[in-house]
């Protein structure tokens, strides 16, 4: 611990006191408390919804809440907007980067902030600092380099770079691991412990639990906009974590049945595509996916998954290459030849490839269906049997909605989930393609997809699963692929793979050290 | 996006009302005169004169006697389409489309309305119910180019034309042909804008010629005034004027107007209609009729030597005898 | 043919009418890209210029002082910029529409306000050109750049000023900045709305500038739709110039030039279709604007509201 530095520490010790926060029919936090001291790293853990980005973007001054004060150094203080939080040493590490791309780094750390210049910029002084700040705390990035230019873990050290040169005491740092690969998680922590020993706080929000254990001292768990209980991290442990979040047990490992391996459902021969700039996204990617397995696609978040499932799923075009499901080539044909070709095809973008937000849940169910019977009669829709089936399938997959005649933009994200998953499988498809079937989705409806995607597999069912979360393809896959930039660095089968040589793969190290 | 929309709406409303002026009371023994303009009652031009000439007949014939309405700033055809057959529903009986543009959507909105009287011009193509008036601009174009002919100091003329069609090839025909009757040496520089409106760009046209040497401007369409208003800030050179007197722009710079009495063709459709001929007649005005006049500047009509003026009056005789016929182009 | 063009007088009268043409749209274009910087898309450019140039021409017939109507045309501009930013920024109104009912209304409005004020044609003694000592001296390059009136330097020595303020100050990081990341500039406590207020208004008093060059410093009158798509083509330069002062500057050189070119390729009589020669300043712009293609420039939260909310 270095004392000078952290006697420098405007906030050695913040509360937040009895939080509410009302939005039109949620109530997101309820009288929430949380504290956190200099040289700490709290961990804030819960689920999607839990409430704590709306905590936080209270602490920063983007909410304002209902109730409840902000303490700091047993001062309550106003916070009224960012300028506010800033102006008390507070800064914060968003999720989705705040970032301009267009700028460089210097100029992205600068903005908004008074230059030694007068109304003229001093860009040089600053780049300066910002050399002198990477030094100290462990945050290599060239100041001139333009945000476009950087890797994702250079744009979150720029982040970090950007709060730090506003002279941020504490700092909240937003789901900071969810982009980056294995290895750049390793790096991120370190420069966390670093920060401590300066006499920073540290607040982490998360909701992987690993994370809990090896980076926070203390853990506060939020559920429904509740604290439910704030502990020393060293006094806990994964379990007892998870149960707290989610309110009841978690399956620890899902039972895999054992499966003899069908014929070739989906064979990708040496495609190749172009993402939306034109630019190559696929570089002949090669693989095949066979009845009863599941083909985890890995990789960095826009390393070529969404070309790869548009181009399978014939919404891109390819530019070289083919595409065979089922022993039918689908190469650059309409999607409604793919789908009859035997793809169900659960896309990324649920609320908007995968339904259409303002129609309701019946008419959402038959949308592939509609001019076949027995949902068409001869050019007419059967409105009884729509109504029927519709019926049977919200039933079947747990969908919770008030009437069938709901909008599905009205449903939550694990509800709109299931009634995709509800349309894809009941369909009986040879091959079903799914996009980060759980993004967004909290633990509950995690489970949900998992448990319906692998009795489709049970069933003899051959999956692709293009997934950004490793957990998610560890549980579920039998092989793993590895995607960076467009190429397949490797397919690994699910015993030989660790997470360790997959965040390799993930960020293009092939195994030259072997 | 409620409010938006309301907004809009708002703008829109906002605008037509004030394109859309004027206003009337409904009585069948009145003479009702609608008039389409494709620029604006004061463009000190084409559509001035016809305005200026429905306000004569209104005063002529009795405030009471005449319902007089107008729409402006409809270049567009299918915009004016609209106000046409507005102005047929609210029981106009003359609807005067004063543009070349519009002979096409009288022709299709016409037939419907079987007791309304149509006029439009530049034109001759006529039905049953529609009048076609059809200036013979060439006439007093000639007399301009005798004029400019006989009094350039370089040999050099220009025109400021809008776009090359109807009633500016007419003009710059004749204008062409008294030149070449006069001094064949004299160079006839014609350019168009592309546009009848765009007066900053008639204005840069007009400075053009005069860097290029021109001591003689003419031109036709509402755009010319920013040319006449460039001219006035040369000495030396004088500006031939079409349509209108436009002297009152430029009282040391325009040396003659070619002006047309839009009373006595309106008077005629009048008659026409009084006699129960809807239409399908072919309107001329010319020089021979006296519905062409020229009139030359009193500020500057000294400056023109008595021989130019007798050659010019001379031709004009010619012209009005039938002796002397300006051709027009095929 | 073309050693007719060749001659110095005339190549000199070439230039120096694309010098005096290019000032409307370098001055509204300038003023277009502070706006379409700061991720507003105003396309009432042509309504306010018009409007600026009503009120420059009837402050001036009214006061016989020109610089009063500048004043006029500065104020009437910042007025509509302020609408147009009310509807944009504040109610989040559909930028293109809002663009087009601020064109219509200052149409309309122009026209109208015309009529009852002054209601004919007639012309004011609008600026006069100031020529440079010494400068102006300089063969050729003197009457092409240095004998003008001080519009037309002031639109030229616009485009430095732009460009420090835009890349060397505090405030355009700022702006460049929100019309890119919003709510990356919201979260370090700029002001989205502040800026994108300042920067509408800016754009739409320099709209307003424009069209009181085209009565006091160009025609010396005015009419009705006097401006003829000028402020459109002003928004097209934006985007040739990328969003910079420079190209800005290139965009409006370029156009005017060609189209003074036409103009005198068609007074010279030389044996070209007038119809091309017209078309010509469009024509080779969409080509030029074709060949340096890519969206890459655009500021990427152009036309997007902001809500921190959402």
């Amino acid at each position: 611990m270095d004392q000078r530095e952290f006697a420098n520490r405007r906030i050695q010790h913040m509360e937040m006191c009895d939080i509410t926060k009302q939005f039109p029919g949620v109530l997101a936090n309820n009288q929430v408390c949380i504290d956190v001291r200099a040289g700490e790293v709290l961990a804030l853990l819960g689920e999607n919804g839990a409430g704590k980005s709306t905590l936080m973007k209270i602490l920063y001054g983007l909410y304002r809440p209902d109730a409840g004060e902000i303490r700091i150094n047993d001062q309550t203080v106003p916070l009224h907007s960012p300028n506010d939080a800033i102006a008390q040493g507070i800064g914060m590490v968003h999720q989705h980067f705040m970032l301009v791309p267009t700028l460089t780094v210097v100029e992205n750390i600068v903005l908004g902030l008074p230059s030694s210049k007068g109304i003229f910029l001093d860009l040089d002084v600053a780049a300066k600092r910002i050399t002198e700040l990477s030094q100290k705390y462990g945050l290599q990035v060239d100041p001139w380099a333009y945000v476009w230019q950087l890797s994702v873990g250079e744009q979150q050290r720029v982040e970090i770079l950007k709060v730090l040169y506003r002279g941020a005491d504490l700092l909240i740092l937003d789901e900071p691991t969810a982009v980056l690969t294995p290895q750049e998680v390793d790096e991120l922590i370190p420069t966390l412990e670093e920060m401590t020993r300066m006499g920073h706080s540290i607040i982490f929000i998360t909701h992987k639990l690993r994370e809990v254990m090896a980076i926070s001292n203390k853990v506060t768990v939020l559920r429904n906009g509740q604290v439910i209980d704030t502990l020393a991290t060293a006094d806990t442990n994964q379990e007892a974590l998870a149960r707290m979040m989610v309110g009841r047990e978690l399956l620890k490992e899902y039972d895999k049945a054992q499966v003899t391996l069908g014929e070739t459902v989906l064979e990708v021969k040496s495609l190749c595509a172009k993402d939306d700039k034109g630019l190559p996204a696929l570089k002949k990617v090669t693989f095949e996916v066979r009845a009863g397995e599941i083909l985890g696609v890995a990789g960095v978040s826009g390393n070529g998954q969404r070309e790869l499932a548009d181009v399978i799923a014939g919404l891109q075009q390819a530019t070289s290459g083919q595409v065979i499901i089922a022993g039918k080539d689908v190469t650059n044909k309409l999607p409604a030849y793919v789908i009859d070709a035997g793809m169900g095809y659960i896309p990324e973008d649920r609320l908007h490839t995968g339904t259409i937000p303002s129609f309701s849940i019946s008419e959402n169910v038959i949308l592939k269906d509609n001019a076949r019977p027995p949902i068409a009669r001869g050019p007419f829709l059967d409105f009884e049997e729509i109504a029927r089936y519709s019926k049977r399938l919200v039933q079947e997959f747990a969908v919770k909605t008030p009437t069938l005649e709901t909008q599905v933009g009205n449903l939550s994200g694990g509800n709109i989930q299931k009634l995709i998953l509800a349309r894809e499988i009941s369909r009986e498809p040879a091959f079903l393609l799914a996009a980060q079937p759980t993004r967004g989705l909290d633990v509950g409806a995690m489970e949900y997809v998992h448990q319906r995607l692998l009795e489709q597999r049970a069933a003899g069912k051959g999956i692709l699963l293009v997934s950004e979360e490793l957990d998610e393809i560890f549980k579920l896959a039998d092989r793993i692929a590895v995607i960076y930039e467009g190429q397949i660095m490797d397919i690994l089968s699910i015993d030989q793979a660790d997470r360790e040589h997959l965040g390799l793969l993930m960020a293009g190290v092939t195994q030259a050290a072997d | 996006m409620k409010r938006v929309s309301l907004f809009v709406v708002l703008v829109v409303v906002l605008s037509t009302l004030l394109t859309a002026c004027g206003g009337g009371t409904t009585s069948s023994d009145k003479i009702r005169i609608a008039l389409i303009l494709p620029s604006t009652i004061d463009d000190m031009a084409w559509s001035q004169s016809m305005y200026e000439g429905i306000l004569a007949i209104q005063e002529e014939l009795g405030m009471d006697k005449v319902d007089f309405e107008y729409s402006e700033s409809l270049g567009n055809p299918v915009d004016a389409g609209a106000a046409i057959r507005e102005y047929a529903d609210k029981g106009f009986n003359i609807i005067i489309a004063h543009g070349s543009q519009y002979q096409s959507v009288l022709d299709e909105v016409a037939p419907d309305y079987p007791e309304v009287s149509f006029a439009y011009g530049t034109g001759y193509q006529s039905h049953d119910n529609i009048f076609a008036y059809d200036p013979q601009a060439q006439e007093g174009a000639y007399l301009h180019g005798m004029m400019a002919g006989l009094m350039t100091q370089s040999n050099i003329v220009g025109i400021v034309g809008p776009v090359e069609a109807g009633d500016a090839i007419k003009y710059n025909y004749g204008f062409q042909q008294g030149v070449e009757a006069v001094n064949p040496d004299v160079d006839v520089r014609i350019a168009y804008t592309g546009s009848f409106g765009d007066i900053p760009k008639a204005a840069e046209l007009a400075k053009a010629h005069m860097d290029a040497g021109a001591d003689f401007l003419t031109g036709t369409a509402q755009q010319v005034v920013g040319a006449i208003t460039a001219v006035k800030e040369r000495d030396g050179v004088y500006w031939l004027s079409n349509d209108m007197d436009q002297s009152p722009l430029a009282p040391d710079a325009v040396l003659s107007a070619q002006t047309y009495d839009w009373v006595k063709v309106l008077k005629q459709i009048i008659e026409y209609r009084e006699n129960g001929t809807m239409g399908g007649e072919h309107l001329s005005l010319s020089l021979a009729n006296g519905e062409i006049k020229m009139v030359y500047n009193p500020n500057v009509e000294g400056n023109v030597p008595q021989d130019v003026k007798d050659a010019v009056e001379e031709a004009k005789q010619q012209i009005i005898k039938g002796e002397l016929e300006v051709a027009l182009p095929d | 043919m073309i050693d007719q063009l060749l001659q110095t007088h005339i190549i000199i009268g070439v230039l120096a009418t694309g010098v005096r043409l290019s000032t409307p749209f370098l001055l509204a274009a300038l003023g277009e890209m502070f706006t379409q910087r700061s991720g507003v898309f105003n396309l009432g450019v042509e309504g306010i210029m018009l409007m600026g140039a009503f009120s420059g021409f009837w402050v001036t017939l009214v006061t016989g002082t020109p610089m009063l109507g500048i004043l006029a045309a500065i104020i009437v501009g910042a007025l509509m910029g302020l609408l147009m930013a009310f509807v944009s920024v504040t109610m989040q109104a559909k930028q293109g529409i809002s663009g087009i009912g601020l064109y219509m209304l200052g149409w309309g409005l122009a026209g109208f306000l015309f009529r009852i004020t002054v209601g004919y044609v007639t012309s004011v003694e609008g600026f006069r050109p100031i020529a440079i000592p010494i400068l102006s001296d300089i063969p050729i390059l003197g009457t092409v750049l240095f004998n003008h009136n001080w519009m037309v330097y002031f639109s030229l020595l616009l485009v430095p000023i732009s460009w420090v303020v835009l890349f060397k100050t505090t405030w355009g990081l700022k702006v460049r900045a929100v019309g890119v990341t919003p709510e990356a500039a919201d979260t370090l406590g700029v002001s989205v709305r502040g800026i994108r207020y300042a920067c509408v208004v800016i754009g739409s008093i320099m709209a307003g500038l424009a069209g009181a060059f085209l009565t006091l410093g160009h025609t010396n009158m005015y009419g009705d739709n006097l401006t003829a798509g000028r402020g459109f083509i002003a928004v097209a330069l934006v985007y040739f110039g990328r969003w910079n002062p420079w190209g800005i500057l290139a965009g409006s050189l370029f156009f005017s030039i060609v189209d003074a070119l036409q103009l005198w390729v068609q007074v010279l009589g030389l044996d070209i279709p007038y119809e091309f020669a017209v078309m010509a300043p469009y024509v080779l712009t969409v080509v030029a604007l074709a060949a340096v293609s890519g969206r890459i420039w655009e500021p990427a939260a152009l036309g997007k509201p902001f809500d921190r909310e959402a």
